[in-house]
């Protein structure tokens, strides 16, 4: 098959891609509100098609991390919003993870487990944030 | 967006396909650039002028709040 150079037609096979994933999405919604009325939550997040799901949600809420730093109004300093991202996602670990531990049949050890998790899931877009920001005042300092 | 595309490639005796083969896209992509229908990157515009040996200004500019410019500013 002969590569598309043209701009107009790359552009509109672009947009049709979009109408896919819309539909896509759509169907992979309907399968996984079918068995989650059928089979309950566990029977839908047991479904392979919950994995995809799931992932594309994470792929696209990094994506969308490029286009809200750049969306800012205001440069923000991303040394300052690296502290205080920090301190949220430390105090909410904290708390959740005193909750696990004083709740029925959990030990402190459960509790550290999920709170540590919760850290890390944070952790890693707070740092991918703070890469963008920083890469964007560097730019915005060397022009 | 207006433009003299169709006016530029006319005085350099080129068809629609011969015009779409030298910048690189189809003919149909030409055919809505003349018609103001299609507005290209500065990319196309410059393969265009030098296509039809004109400069952008030549060949692409309108003056601003014309008809032209408006209707495309959405």
């Amino acid at each position: 098959m002969k590569k598309i150079r043209d701009e107009r037609l790359q552009w509109k096979n672009l947009k049709n891609i979009r109408v896919v994933y819309i539909v896509q999405t759509l169907g992979i919604l309907a399968i996984l509100g079918y068995d989650l009325t059928t089979k309950g939550l566990d029977g839908m997040t047991n479904n392979p098609v919950w994995i995809v799901f799931m992932v594309s949600v994470i792929v696209n809420a990094y994506l969308s991390m490029t286009i809200s730093v750049d969306h800012e109004e205001r440069q923000r300093s991303p040394v300052k919003s690296l502290y205080i991202s920090l301190t949220v996602i430390s105090v909410l670990a904290a708390i959740i993870g005193l909750f696990v531990s004083f709740s029925d049949g959990q030990t402190v050890w459960n509790g550290l487990l999920i709170g540590g998790i919760i850290f890390v899931s944070f952790l890693v877009p707070v740092l991918y944030i703070f890469k963008l920001r920083k890469d964007n005042l560097e730019e915005e300092i060397s022009n | 967006m207006d433009n003299h595309v169709k006016v530029a490639r006319v005085s350099k005796n080129l068809t629609q396909q011969q015009l779409a083969e030298k910048t690189g896209v189809t003919r149909q992509t030409i055919s809505l650039i003349e018609k103001g229908k299609y507005n290209p990157s500065l990319k196309l515009c410059l393969e265009i002028c030098y296509a039809v040996n004109k400069t952008l200004d030549e060949v692409f500019w309108v003056e601003k709040g014309s008809d032209s410019f408006e209707e495309n500013k959405g």
